[in-house]
């Protein structure tokens, strides 16, 4: 097996998948490694309407298709890849995954972004992550939804609409993040409650889960509430653990880089949910990549100056 | 390779009883978890070939899931001489995947 690459590309959702159509129109030698399927968080989108040539597509429908041209164009692709070491400090840059050694020229990192855990959860079984994986679980049972983003709300409402018998949506700060018509959709609903300015203190479980403590931060006051099951959604975090001790990043972890996708690392660039940015869409991750792929083409070309 | 055949029509503990050495993965349409596992059950595939790998959507067997005693997806459920001798709900990855079959 040839595993050597002119562009290795960690992460393959939108934006790391976008960078290797471009480098392998370029002509370049790719390969895509990801820890899960490619897609990333565009795999928890139900409905993507404000993707440029489709009025609406299912958020795995698109990334079937944009997976479907990058293999076409010749990239190599290994999901469900273990990656155990890397060193992107060198003129040759190596990753060390699923007990092959894979060097390359240059590296765009694209490794997104992850769900932020819900520290006071610790073991507990039944706390998750995904409505459509575990809702189903719950039918006719009380669940607490924690994060008041649009995520929270609209998979609140994809809970109730599973059976769910009683639902409540808390956040921590002090009003809801969600677009106003998620709001609107969940508090139509007379089996919901929504309270902001409210923590989740403990998580009080044996076998299985009895209570949760929430906590006013208005008031002070505390109170126990019995649930059958948790649904965390309390936002994303960079997934940058693995590059901390060679990348620039700032305080919030995220990779610091240039206009031009460039890091610290001279051949190592970042693109998409991994960069600090305002905006985290599909569109904007997308010219993520293809600059960065631009880039890494002139850097593997000589041609950065 | 292990490729991973659909049975959803005809799963049943019954059916199992055919098995040796399977693991039979307990899916959902759009679960995003469920997408991640399969990636890993295919990765596991490659590497042991010997043993026979299944998929059932979950939305067509709730039955057979309360038989089994698990609600959520995915789930593997491991098989070894026609019995069912594990169950294992939520995300691994292939190294974890393969430790555990082995440990069986």
């Amino acid at each position: 097996m040839n595993n050597h690459y002119d562009l290795i590309i960690l992460g393959g959702g939108v934006a790391g998948m976008t960078a290797a159509i471009y480098a392998a129109r370029a002509n370049l030698s790719v390969l895509i490694l990801d820890e899960n399927a490619c897609g990333g968080l565009v795999n928890w989108t139900q409905v993507v309407e404000n993707m440029p040539s489709y009025k609406s597509i299912g958020g795995m429908e698109l990334v079937e298709r944009i997976q479907e041209q990058v293999e076409s164009l010749g990239v190599d692709v290994e999901e469900a890849a273990c990656i155990d070491a890397m060193d992107l400090t060198g003129e040759i840059k190596t990753v060390e995954a699923d007990d092959e050694v894979y060097t390359a020229k240059a590296v765009i990192v694209a490794t997104g972004r992850k769900p932020i855990p819900l520290d006071a959860a610790g073991e507990c079984e039944q706390v998750h992550f995904c409505a459509i994986c575990d809702g189903a679980a719950y039918i006719g049972k009380r669940v607490l939804v924690v994060g008041g983003g649009n995520s929270g709300f609209d998979e609140a409402v994809a809970l109730l609409d599973q059976g769910i018998a009683e639902l409540m949506l808390v956040e921590k700060m002090d009003r809801f993040f969600a677009a106003q018509s998620a709001q609107d959709q969940l508090a139509a609903r007379s089996n919901a409650t929504m309270r902001h300015s409210t923590e989740v203190v403990s998580v009080n479980y044996g076998d299985t889960l009895r209570s949760v403590t929430l906590r006013n931060l208005e008031t002070g006051g505390e109170e126990s509430r019995e649930f059958d099951g948790i649904f965390v959604f309390m936002g994303q975090k960079p997934g940058t653990d693995d590059f901390k001790e060679h990348l620039a990043m700032d305080e919030h972890g995220y990779i610091v880089t240039d206009e031009n996708m460039a890091t610290n690392l001279p051949g190592v660039f970042a693109a998409g949910d991994v960069r600090p940015k305002k905006y985290r869409q599909i569109t904007t991750a997308m010219a993520d990549g293809t600059i960065a792929a631009l880039e890494a083409e002139r850097f593997i070309r000589g041609n950065s100056k | 390779m292990s490729e991973i055949k659909d049975i959803t029509e005809k799963a049943s503990a019954e059916y199992f009883a055919d098995f040796s050495d399977a693991v039979v993965f307990f899916h959902k349409e759009l679960c995003p978890h469920c997408k991640n596992m399969e990636k890993v059950l295919s990765k596991f595939g490659a590497k042991a070939p010997q043993v026979e790998l299944y998929s059932v959507d979950s939305e067509a067997a709730s039955g057979l899931m309360a038989e089994l005693g698990f609600e959520r997806v995915p789930t593997l459920v491991f098989v070894r001489d026609g019995k069912v001798v594990k169950v294992q709900s939520g995300l691994m990855n292939p190294r974890e995947l393969k430790a555990l079959h082995q440990s069986i």
